[in-house]
């Protein structure tokens, strides 16, 4: 009895080993973030080492057979094949086409309705709204109404004695067609970008410059706008991405064409890869893109660092 | 230099009108000081003398120009914001010469003016530094330079000191008093805090719920309150308020007639501590504040009242001891009814 009252007070409870604070904070940390480095590692750096890897490869999706050919894809996209080039040309047209138009846009919406009046929310949702509409409803709506004669913008063209083109069927003007109804589509979220970094400008900046005697424009210009100038970089880079991007809209509106005149980089990818089965070229393709997207932005990044200085 | 003329001024937003006509006369050369609590309209008054707020009704003249529809560029102002409002983006002798730059004052001269300002304010050394290398006083001088590089004849300060520490308010309000002194200009300024305004003003302006209370001297103020509000308002401690019948009695004792006062206003510095049993007050001591310099006491009135008096003598009472309270007859505000000051305190017939 005595021996088992002495084990009992003289066992000691198992305990984890004792851990120190910063290593406790460290194990916690990497806790929370662990759900969103295993996406990353899984959805983004796993791809895009995969794709690193298919790039240097022949790899037929229908055969499975994947034969490593160097540098031969990038050689062929580059100095080969005719399509590239025009493909890629066709790529900076919809980016320079659709990017400062829909940043001007953009800008000029939320600059009409970031103060507060009598319908600010129905505009706010009216511009907003197509960023949330199917992709499928919207480019369906519009060829619709992009119909040669018979289109709702023709007519309403032709109302004020303007003879339209057909929008989707002539290679230049489908390229238009493809920009405007992209940027329409797409301007409500940048207009909300800029509408929250306006509204973060303290009012008394225009306040004081209105006192110091500058005019709405000068304002805009010496006050209003160099604040914006880190939210137009955001706004910037993501509409660029967005717009080397671009896939749905071209496939559902154009098909690459007519004459692959909106034949663009993401939809050349797509047809190359799952189309005509090239993985291997497509990946290369795919790479050249990621490094395109990548020089623009850190081009973009250092002169606005510069700027900052 | 010059003057401001305020007639019937008034302000609404909607249905709510939140300035209820203000008439006020502003003399060249003057500070006057907009006080108020929270809400009482002084910085909108400000703004609309400014021109950043319409006049929804009234004439507002600035010398002899009425400037009701004349643009705040061009009202001859300039003010000083209590954020400062200095342009992140801007270097400190750019912020001071945005002004001169948007009405294009030649280089030369905006050079010229943007470095006597800095001298007088002794911000060369911070000319080529962004607003976020300075400290709130630095930033406090920037805001003020950057408006007197535009000659205003009016300066208009809204709550400029608010952000500051205790420690560097007392230094920028004895700045700003300098400042004044030296450019002679009209001034406006608005505050919450008394101190400020009893420091700084020639005369103040008390302000609530859109209409003044009270304009005065910082001394008339203090020592004549027109009203309740005005001698609750002005002064720290605020002043006790009694009942004029815990006094009456008391009062006629000594040949005193409050006639038809209801009310009775006494400072907590002009209170003194007498023996227990005498003075004009009884009561026991409830609560002491000790603060340095003096002790706050508290004092429960046998009426049930209390009373908060300054004491910085000798023969300091216990919490819990019966003390008599004295007060000079001519430190005694009488109120009537409505809370309207009522003088003097006359001997009875």
């Amino acid at each position: 009895m005595a021996d088992t009252l002495t084990d009992k007070t003289s066992a000691r409870p198992w305990r984890a080993p004792r851990l120190s604070l910063r290593r406790r904070e460290a194990i916690e940390a990497w806790l929370f973030v662990s759900p969103t480095v295993a996406g990353f590692l899984v959805f983004f750096l796993g791809p895009l080492l995969a794709v690193m890897y298919f790039s240097l490869t022949e790899w037929n999706l229908l055969t499975q057979e994947a034969t490593f050919v160097g540098v031969k894809n990038y050689v062929d996209a580059l100095s080969v094949n005719p399509d590239f080039w025009h493909v890629l040309r066709n790529s900076f047209v919809f980016a320079i086409g659709l990017v400062p138009l829909n940043m001007t846009l953009a800008l000029t919406l939320a600059l009409a309705l970031s103060r507060p009046f009598r319908g600010v929310v129905f505009f706010r949702t009216v511009f907003f709204a197509p960023v949330v509409t199917s992709a499928v409803a919207w480019a369906i709506v519009w060829r619709f109404l992009l119909q040669g004669e018979a289109g709702a913008v023709n007519q309403l063209l032709a109302s004020v004695g303007i003879d339209g083109p057909n929008w989707l069927r002539e290679p230049d003007w489908a390229m238009v067609a493809v920009i405007v109804t992209r940027v329409i589509k797409m301007v409500g979220l940048n207009m909300i970008l800029y509408i929250a970094a306006l509204q973060a400008i303290p009012r008394d900046y225009e306040a004081a410059a209105r006192l110091e005697g500058a005019s709405n424009w000068q304002i805009f210009r010496m006050v209003i706008w160099p604040l914006l100038a880190p939210t137009t970089l955001v706004i910037f880079v993501i509409t660029m991405i967005g717009s080397f991007k671009v896939f749905d809209h071209i496939y559902l509106m154009t098909g690459g064409g007519p004459e692959n005149g909106t034949l663009v980089l993401a939809f050349y990818i797509y047809e190359q890869g799952f189309k005509f089965f090239n993985v291997g070229y497509a990946s290369a393709l795919a790479m050249i893109m990621f490094v395109i997207v990548l020089v623009l932005t850190v081009i973009q990044m250092t002169l606005r660092r510069k700027d900052m200085r | 230099m010059t003057s401001l003329t305020l007639r019937n001024l008034k302000k609404s937003f909607g249905s709510t009108e939140v300035i209820k006509g203000v008439d006020l006369q502003v003399h060249d050369g003057e500070f006057v000081v907009f006080v108020g609590p929270s809400g009482c309209g002084k910085s909108t008054l400000l703004r609309m003398i400014a021109g950043l707020e319409d006049i929804t009704a009234g004439e507002l003249y600035i010398g002899d120009r009425l400037v009701n529809e004349v643009q705040a560029a061009q009202r001859g102002v300039a003010m000083v914001f209590q954020s400062y409002a200095l342009y992140p983006h801007l270097a400190v002798k750019d912020n001071m010469a945005f002004g001169l730059k948007v009405r294009k004052v030649p280089a030369e001269e905006r050079e010229r003016r943007v470095q006597d300002a800095a001298a007088s304010l002794k911000l060369e050394a911070l000319l080529g530094r962004y607003p976020r290398e300075l400290s709130g006083g630095q930033r406090q001088r920037v805001a003020i330079g950057r408006a007197i590089v535009g000659n205003p004849q009016v300066f208009l300060f809204d709550e400029p000191l608010s952000n500051l520490d205790a420690e560097l308010r007392v230094h920028m309000r004895s700045e700003i008093a300098a400042l004044h002194k030296r450019l002679g200009n009209t001034m406006i300024y608005v505050t919450h805090d008394q101190i400020e305004a009893m420091t700084l003003a020639d005369r103040i302006v008390v302000l609530r719920e859109g209409r003044i209370e009270q304009v005065g001297s910082p001394r008339e103020l203090y020592e004549r309150p027109a009203n309740l509000f005005v001698a609750q308002f002005i002064g720290s401690p605020r002043m006790n308020v009694l009942p004029a019948a815990s006094v009456e009695k008391s009062l006629s004792a000594r040949g005193l007639d409050i006639g038809s006062a209801e009310g009775v206003g006494m400072r907590p510095e002009h209170i003194s501590v007498v023996e227990a049993g005498s003075g004009l007050l009884r009561g026991a001591v409830t609560l002491r504040e000790y603060t340095g310099a003096t002790t706050l006491l508290h004092v429960a009135l046998e009426g049930g009242e209390t009373a908060l008096v300054v004491h910085n003598g000798q023969n300091m009472p216990e919490a819990g001891e019966d003390v008599g309270l004295e007060i000079a007859r001519e430190h005694m505000h009488l109120f009537d009814s409505q809370g309207q000051a009522i003088r003097p305190l006359a001997r009875a017939g």
